[in-house]
């Protein structure tokens, strides 16, 4: 393996899905070689990424060209993954797609381990959705998850606490060195800090206990934190509901969440969900709820996991 | 206006008879401030201007020229520039860049002059040129990408260059590996690296008179060679002026030129470095610095000099070979280790103890270190240089004989090459030619297609091997898994390898790997080799770590305060 001198290899960062998939910040060098990068919230500047969780999807599209492209959802306690496999994965990682697609299908429950290129793409009103581009992977036992999530919440927490410093810092080198903040992230978070300013990270919190809480197998039914890009002016936000709620119900509440939070993408599947359960309504039912919806024409998927009013 | 300002401007006026004062007042107020050009400099062009009735200077956007009527032109090869185009736009690659001192006008101007590479963008090698920066920029650090806006040509003796002047605009579009250090600020000896001025304050810990022959034999020259020292570490100086201050003084040395013998930086101190007694009551003592001089075997690098270090002599033998003229000569070379490591060491006299008496500890003195594919080799040339102990320093308890430290995988990524290193991160790959591989009977390569890249075709012999990527979230090293590691790590034999690989698929196989060993924890034991490619660490032993994940959460939410 020759390493190219321009750019040395990029390390793997360890990293939740709330903390990538929230990231609307990219870099690429000028250079034609440089590699890209996504900038993270919490000032990962990241490349590649070793992430993990368990298959929520894995399904065969053919694209454009004639060529077969799996796309797959990934859902760790904070959130979902999305990634696809295609033409131009090794060998190995197409094999495993195809295998996977039909056990998942097939109702197994599999977690994956897999490292990942960071991918982005921006549309043209300037929405950026990130993705992964898997390089290898592999099935792992609960117990090498729990390693998994155990280093991510370490790596996740550091970051959290630099960027946290960094609130009260000038954003230079010099400054962010001296607070004793590690090397590798200040780059990131110069860049991070002008494009995210202020926000707030008691989701980063809340989504770490989850994952401490699933590794000491405690119960997790925490009451999930109202962040403000999720608040809803519809019916009762203000007090979660109770007793579970009526079909009819259930069916009232995603369309109205669909009616509130669509911004002309559409709301994403995990978003509309979670916001259902906040509630009290059932995430499998809501999920059905769903698919009852799309069937039945008065909901679409203008892309893959986004729901729009039709 | 400054009172010189006043008399150039009363000389345009004295020669331009119809020049307003205030116009010309404005020019060279603009000159100053816009294109950074004093007075005396900016004479000549705001006497041209007047005179050819422009009157008024107007600042181009971004100061990048001081000729307005002359249009910026851009170019992508150096080919294309001629000797008298001015106000260039071109973008290249830093290549060197060394500061100097240069009398100019009888004033002493701070310069740098270096070299620059255009079509820095293009795999392949563009074309090179020399430069010259008027400018006193902080950030043409060597291999940084750069444009340059408003430089200009400077054709002599039918060789061009490029003159990079106080009013050029430089944008950095790729940043450099090196940072610029203001060659006037002293700076701490531990930041000395690669080629350069610096300024440094340090107390001489070590002076002593030589004389360097020149290679043509036409003379000779005496020099002065020593050691100073801040408390964050030591240097080697070499003055080629008289130098007589004692050891244990405290001095400033301005303008050095800092050169690179193999891998080791040395102060040179010359024509245009300056020399004086500092005063500082609290710089560290003669005795606190003396603790540095003593090297550990983890900072010595190829080219040290005059090391001084106490290490344990764990093996020696013998080796005879022929001179020149046929006499017999005879080298000691043996492996040593100290609490930081191991390495070798070369004696070119026989020491002063034998086989029988090992291990013995010994105190090195004015050795030098050469390497050997990155481990050094502390050769000793006289045996007066080696002093016997009979304690260690490092006390008696400690047993160096397997002694192996434990690294952080940052450290060895961005270190030397060493040896006896143990370190741990996250397996991040399993590369696909893992497992059975063929090696050249000759020189041990590994044969790629049935073929060395060395002696050609051929069957070769069969060993085991995995390489994988071990990766800590801040850097990555190459890891290759020895024969031995390898059947310890997969707790299997090289045939039941061989059959699987027959039975199911190199690619079946190498996911088989994956399967155990993606994303787990992984400490290897081994010697790292550290060059331009990269960090490749060789392991003789292995080890998959087994998280105790409960415990580790536990800690989490303690020293973050995660309820």
């Amino acid at each position: 393996m020759v390493l190219s001198r321009r750019s040395p290899r990029q390390p793997a960062w360890h990293m939740l899905a709330s903390e990538f998939g929230e990231s609307s910040l990219h870099e690429k060098g000028s250079g034609e070689f440089d590699p890209s990068f996504v900038i993270t919230k919490l000032g990962a500047k990241v490349n590649r990424l070793i992430v993990a969780g368990l298959i929520e999807r894995l399904e065969p599209r053919e694209t454009a060209n004639g060529s077969t492209l799996y796309q797959g959802q990934l859902r760790d306690p904070s959130g979902l993954h999305y990634f696809s496999v295609g033409d131009y994965a090794t060998e190995a990682m197409r094999e495993m797609a195809i295998e996977l697609a039909t056990r998942v299908e097939s109702g197994e429950s599999l977690m994956l381990l897999m490292v990942a290129k960071a991918r982005w793409f921006q549309n043209e009103e300037g929405a950026v959705y990130t993705s992964l581009r898997p390089e290898e992977a592999c099935i792992i036992s609960p117990s090498v998850y729990r390693e998994w999530l155990a280093k991510a919440c370490e790596q996740t927490l550091i970051r959290l606490d630099a960027q946290q410093k960094t609130v009260s810092l000038e954003a230079n080198r010099a400054s962010l060195s001296e607070a004793g903040i590690a090397d590798h992230l200040i780059d990131g978070l110069i860049l991070a800090k002008p494009h995210y300013g202020e926000f707030d990270s008691e989701m980063f919190r809340f989504n770490i206990m989850q994952a401490l809480d699933i590794i000491e197998n405690k119960d997790i039914s925490r009451e999930k934190p109202l962040v403000s890009e999720e608040k809803v002016e519809v019916g009762d936000s203000s007090e979660a509901n109770e007793e579970p709620a009526s079909e009819s119900d259930l069916k009232q509440t995603l369309l109205s969440l669909i009616d509130a939070l669509d911004q002309s993408e559409g709301v994403d599947f995990d978003t509309l969900l979670s916001n259902a359960a906040a509630r009290g309504h059932e995430r499998d039912a809501a999920e059905a709820m769903l698919d009852e919806l799309s069937d039945g024409g008065e909901i679409h998927e203008p892309r893959f996991g986004w729901f729009k009013r039709t | 206006m400054t009172s010189g300002m006043d008399v150039h401007v009363q000389q345009v006026v004295a020669q331009v008879p119809g020049a307003d004062p205030n116009k010309v007042e404005e020019a060279f107020i603009r000159y100053e401030k816009d294109f950074l050009v004093p007075p005396e400099d900016a004479f000549r062009s705001v006497l041209r201007r007047f005179q050819s009735d422009l009157g008024e200077v107007k600042p181009a956007t971004g100061g990048a020229s001081s000729s307005a009527a002359l249009p910026n032109r851009k170019v992508s090869r150096f080919s294309e520039l001629k000797g008298d185009d001015r106000n260039i736009e071109i973008e290249v690659k830093i290549t060197t860049h060394n500061p100097r001192i240069q009398m100019i006008r009888g004033e002493e101007k701070q310069i740098a002059f270096g070299t620059i590479e255009d079509m820095p963008w293009s795999e392949g090698e563009g074309d090179i040129w020399d430069y010259k920066d008027w400018g006193q920029n902080q950030n043409l650090s060597p291999g940084a990408i750069v444009r340059l806006e408003g430089v200009s040509v400077n054709e002599y003796q039918g060789k061009m260059s490029l003159n990079i002047n106080q009013s050029s605009r430089i944008v950095v579009l790729q940043e450099g590996t090196r940072d610029v250090v203001n060659p006037s600020e002293p700076v701490e000896i531990s930041t000395i690296k690669g080629e350069g001025m610096v300024t440094v304050v340090g107390r001489v810990l070590a002076s002593r008179e030589d004389v360097i022959h020149r290679k043509d034999g036409s003379g000779s020259i005496d020099v002065v060679r020593g050691r100073i020292g801040d408390d964050s570490g030591v240097i080697g100086f070499l003055s080629w002026e008289p130098f007589t201050h004692e050891v244990g003084s405290l001095i400033k040395i301005q303008h050095a030129q800092v050169r690179s013998f193999r891998n080791t930086p040395e102060l040179n101190l010359g024509h245009s470095t300056k020399v004086e007694v500092y005063r500082d009551t609290n710089f560290a003592s003669l005795d606190d610095l003396s603790l540095l001089t003593v090297s550990r075997i983890e900072d010595l690098t190829d080219g040290n000099r005059d090391v001084e270090c106490v290490v344990e002599v764990q093996n020696i033998l013998v080796r005879t070979f022929s001179k020149e003229g046929g006499e017999e000569g005879k080298v000691w070379s043996g492996e040593v280790a100290d609490p930081t490591g191991r390495c070798r060491m070369s004696c070119w006299q026989e020491p002063p103890f034998t086989e029988a008496d090992l291990p013995v500890v010994v105190k090195i003195t004015a050795a030098r270190v050469r390497a050997w594919q990155g481990i050094p080799d502390i050769t000793v040339d006289s045996a007066e240089q080696m002093e016997l102990l009979d304690s260690p320093p490092w006390g008696k308890d400690l047993d160096l004989s397997e002694n192996v430290v434990e690294v952080e995988l940052n450290t060895l990524t961005s270190g030397a090459s060493r040896v006896g290193i143990s370190t741990a991160g996250t397996i991040v790959s399993v590369r696909e030619d893992s497992g059975i591989i063929r090696r050249c009977s000759d020189c041990k390569r590994v044969l790629r297609e049935g073929a060395c890249a060395t002696h050609g075709e051929q069957e070769g012999v069969e060993d085991v091997r995995l390489r994988m990527v071990l990766d800590d979230g801040s850097a990555t090293l190459s890891l290759i898994v020895n024969r031995d590691a390898c059947l310890a790590l997969l707790s299997s034999t090289e045939d039941e390898i061989k059959d699987r690989i027959m039975a199911d698929g190199q690619t079946v196989f190498v996911q088989s790997l994956r399967e155990r060993m993606l994303g787990r924890k992984l400490t290897a034991i081994g010697r790292t080799i550290v060059d331009e490619q990269g960090a490749m660490l060789l392991a003789e032993s292995c080890t998959l770590e087994v998280v105790d994940t409960v415990l580790l959460a536990a800690e989490l939410r303690q020293h973050w305060g995660v309820a």
